[in-house]
């Protein structure tokens, strides 16, 4: 029940990360002010119930970021009753338990056997310690293995876009019909199916290898019931160190046990419920599965007050010093390609107010929430722009969106303040620059010759506009000479948009282009002298 | 059961019984039809209105609907059970204080007009350049919407279809489906200026009704608007000029760079709307490429003077 309603909980948040659907806005307000459009729901909340992420950005980003007493609540109810977060709130490990248990793949025997402990459940431990050490360091990984990260990115990036293409494929063979009913359906359907599944067609670079990653991890189930929590998952891994101290505990009565191993056969974390073997108190998922399962009441959770603690989570000591020297190594790899110290990549434009690069890849989870709200779908996950530090990272992709300039979702989604909260006001009068355009002349229509154009100077949002159009002779392909207006950028002005390289006509590559450089972020990715 | 068949002579008896009766209610009915399309008549007859309003606690709805009145009222032009699109400027997510898009206090009394005069359905639809729920949202036509009732249609691709438009430039091209199948289009502009164009008025719109590669239109400009407005043929046309932008066209961004005019056009001839609107930029009507090209082709008129004329004062 309260596994179903947090998954329900959670996609409802993963769905209402989108620009608002009311768009009753009361005009009166906006006849003299800019007015920033919030979201309706707390998008960010199982972000903020979770400590992994609070830890590792507390010890990475040094900052305690607002709406995480969530996070505080769960270590709390972990001090008290175990992982019950795993067997009762995470969203992903309801998802595996489906997959599990619902249509298992191993029945009886093999299942008792798949469902012993096992040593590469230690890997988890692993991951958990490198996480928390790289962050130290400076490199935030977690969240490309956090569950809620994960879950959010692989629903938000792959699955549902994936559905919505599909979906959208059919209404569009729909509306091209010349049955009016049809095309009737087609545009009624959109209208349902769109605010779940985006408007129009979505696209996000390296999805496919999201989604794959994905439909890999839930297949994994097959070999090993809910293999992702009992070997992957650095959360569960984090939540076990405090569930040793779990004042629920389970009870075994040896005398009663006819060894039947029916606890075992339903046990979803290898937590050795068998009387007579020690109980894992840090690999329990608290689901109560073996206490329904026992007929001879030999099992029983109980709550012990007395001042002791249950088994010690099994790390192993090559987990441990694994996870120490991966975790040391890893931030310092990562900034080998001297992406954070030297050079950044030309084409990594950030979302407008994402912190300078080193601080945020301290904060950034890659958890999607930003890519996902975008509303014109310009932010995708980056694939080697960031370098190995920054994979997953978001970044705008100018052919496929641009920035609204008025636009602040991002912003207000992000769950540890890598793009920090910003109003309307603050994005045009600071300005927040995310880059600058530059013209390509060669490809450009009015300067090569090849016609008229001013698309650029026209969606140029700004006041004055970055883009300037000054009339000047242009020799012609054939010869002659004539006139046209030509474009000119003024990059005192311009904050990099990239309206006018999404709107441009030249196709393929844009005629105008925007790069990171002039980013208001950065101190030293600059151009021009005073900007 | 009675189930002899009919006799051949009987089944042709009733046929033209049939026949008849629709070809009597067809003759009958005719003379009605006929005054109800607005633009059967010939040029002189064609209207041009100008309000102003120049109280200072004018309201923008009354200046509205005292235009409409002047031109014989609305139900001159919308007829009892009538689908009306009406097809505002919203394409830049922008408040209306900026003059980037049309005042959704003209698009309201618009709205509301056509509902009294007995539509079926009122759409607002436009293929807006930003985000349409963004524009939808900022430039208040979602409240308007709201508040009358009138249906928000978004330019979705699955109503964009290709049509042949016959012009001198454009052949085939996407095209916003709901404004062909109106019975009614209203073109509701707010003047603006342009740097290619030289100004955007009312002709001009019709570049927000079609899908496609719109930005390559631009790279001729003025054919492809007067294809457009031939194409698109609206009702009416009704340029909001109660504030313009001067400067930094078509989307603006500052209030410097509007003039609040308190003027509104209203005319049957979309060039002759177009040709005045141009006037409050201090530009001749064949100046602007699309009118000079929109006249040449019988499209309307930019001897506005020559219109019956109407000014109204609030």
């Amino acid at each position: 029940m309260s596994q179903a309603f947090f998954l329900i909980l959670f996609v409802f948040l993963l769905v209402e990360s989108r620009l608002p659907q009311d768009i009753y806005l009361d005009y009166s307000i906006t006849l003299t002010a800019e007015q920033d459009i919030d979201l309706d729901y707390p998008v960010k909340l199982f972000f903020q119930l979770n400590p992994l992420i609070w830890i590792t950005s507390l010890i990475s980003g040094h900052q305690w970021i607002k709406g995480f007493g969530w996070a505080l609540g769960i270590i709390a109810l972990t001090f008290f009753s175990g992982k019950v977060f795993c067997g009762f709130i995470c969203p992903f490990g309801t998802i595996h338990h489906m997959v599990s248990y619902i249509r298992p793949a191993l029945k009886k025997q093999s299942m008792i056997y798949a469902n012993q402990k096992h040593p590469s459940q230690r890997f988890k431990y692993f991951l958990l310690i490198l996480f928390l050490v790289a962050a130290m360091l400076g490199l935030n990984l977690t969240g490309l293995l956090d569950p809620i990260a994960f879950l959010f990115r692989s629903l938000a990036l792959a699955v549902f876009p994936g559905l919505g293409t599909g979906i959208k494929e059919l209404f569009d063979l729909a509306a091209q019909s010349d049955i009016k009913t049809l095309n009737y359906i087609s545009y009624g359907g959109e209208v349902l199916v769109s605010p779940v599944f985006g408007y129009g067609y979505k696209a996000f670079k390296s999805a496919w290898f999201i989604g794959i990653l994905f439909l890999v991890i839930l297949f994994l189930n097959r070999i090993r019931p809910r293999f992702w929590c009992r070997t992957l998952c650095p959360l569960g891994a984090l939540l076990g160190v405090f569930a040793r101290f779990s004042i629920l505990r389970l009870e075994k009565h040896t005398e009663k046990c006819t060894e039947c191993k029916l606890c075992l056969e339903s046990c979803q974390g290898a937590a050795s419920p068998v009387p007579g073997q020690e109980w894992e108190a840090t690999e329990c998922m608290f689901c109560f599965n073996c206490f329904n399962a026992c007929p001879e009441n030999a099992i029983a959770f109980k709550l012990g007050w007395l001042p002791s603690v249950s088994k010690r989570p099994d790390m192993g000591r090559r987990a441990v010093l694994g996870g120490l020297v991966a975790g040391i190594s890893f931030p310092f790899l990562g900034r080998l390609d001297g992406r954070v110290h030297k050079v950044s990549d030309a084409c990594l434009v950030r979302p407008p107010g994402s912190l300078p690069e080193k601080d945020f890849l301290k904060l950034c989870q890659r958890c999607g929430l930003c890519m996902k709200v975008c509303p014109t779908n310009a932010i995708n996950p980056a694939l080697t722009e960031a370098g190995m530090a920054g994979f997953w990272t978001p970044n705008l992709i100018m052919t496929q969106g641009y920035c609204e300039y008025t636009c602040t979702l991002c912003g207000s989604v992000c769950p540890t303040g890598a793009i920090y909260e910003f109003s309307v006001k603050e994005k045009i009068e600071s300005p927040i620059k995310i880059g600058s355009a530059y013209i390509d002349r060669g490809r450009c229509l009015p300067w090569s010759g090849n016609g008229p154009c001013i698309v650029c100077e026209e969606h140029c949002p700004t006041s004055p506009k970055a883009i300037r159009l000054s009339e000047g002779p242009v020799p012609l392909p054939e010869g002659k000479e004539a006139s046209a207006k030509l474009p000119y950028m003024d990059l005192k002005i311009c904050v990099g948009c990239g309206i006018c390289e999404y709107k441009c006509p030249v196709r393929g590559r844009p005629a105008i282009r925007v790069m990171a450089a002039g980013e208001s972020r950065s101190l030293k990715n600059q151009i021009l002298l005073k900007a | 059961m009675n189930c002899h068949p009919i006799t051949r002579r009987e089944s042709i008896k009733k046929l033209l019984k049939i026949s008849g009766g629709f070809a009597l209610t067809g003759v009958m009915t005719w003379p009605f039809q006929k005054p109800l399309s607005a633009r059967a008549g010939s040029i002189n007859q064609n209207f041009i209105i100008e309000g102003i309003g120049q109280s200072n606690e004018y309201s923008v709805k009354t200046l509205t609907r005292k235009v409409f009145e002047a031109a014989g009222g609305i139900r001159q032009f919308i007829s009892k059970q009538d689908v009306v699109v009406i097809k505002p400027n919203l394409s830049w997510a922008r408040p209306p204080y900026l003059a980037a898009t049309t005042n959704p206090e003209v698009l309201e009394a618009v709205v509301e007009l056509c509902q009294e005069a007995g539509a079926k359905k009122v759409r607002i639809a436009d293929h807006t350049i930003h985000d349409a729920r963004r524009c939808f949202a900022i430039t208040g036509a979602g409240m308007v919407a709201k508040r009358t009732g009138a249906d928000l249609v978004f330019p979705r691709s699955s109503l964009m279809r290709n049509m042949k438009l016959q012009g001198h430039r454009l052949d085939v091209w996407p095209v916003f489906v709901p404004l062909v199948e109106a019975d009614k289009v209203i073109n509701l502009q707010v003047a603006k200026v342009h740097a290619l164009s030289g100004l955007t008025l009312g002709m001009k719109n019709w570049i927000g009704a079609v899908g496609g590669r719109r930005s390559a239109l631009h790279q001729d400009i003025h054919l492809t608007i007067v294809d457009l407005a031939q194409f698109f043929n609206p009702t009416l046309t009704l340029i909001d000029a109660t504030r313009i932008m001067i400067a930094n066209g078509p989307s603006g961004g500052s209030s410097s760079d509007v003039t609040v005019l308190n003027r509104l056009i209203l005319s049957d001839d979309p060039v002759a709307a177009d040709a005045k609107a141009a006037g409050f930029f201090d530009f001749r009507p064949q100046d602007i490429g699309f009118i000079r090209l929109g006249h040449r082709w019988g499209i309307g008129t930019y001897e506005f003077q020559k219109l019956r004329q109407h000014k109204v004062i609030i």
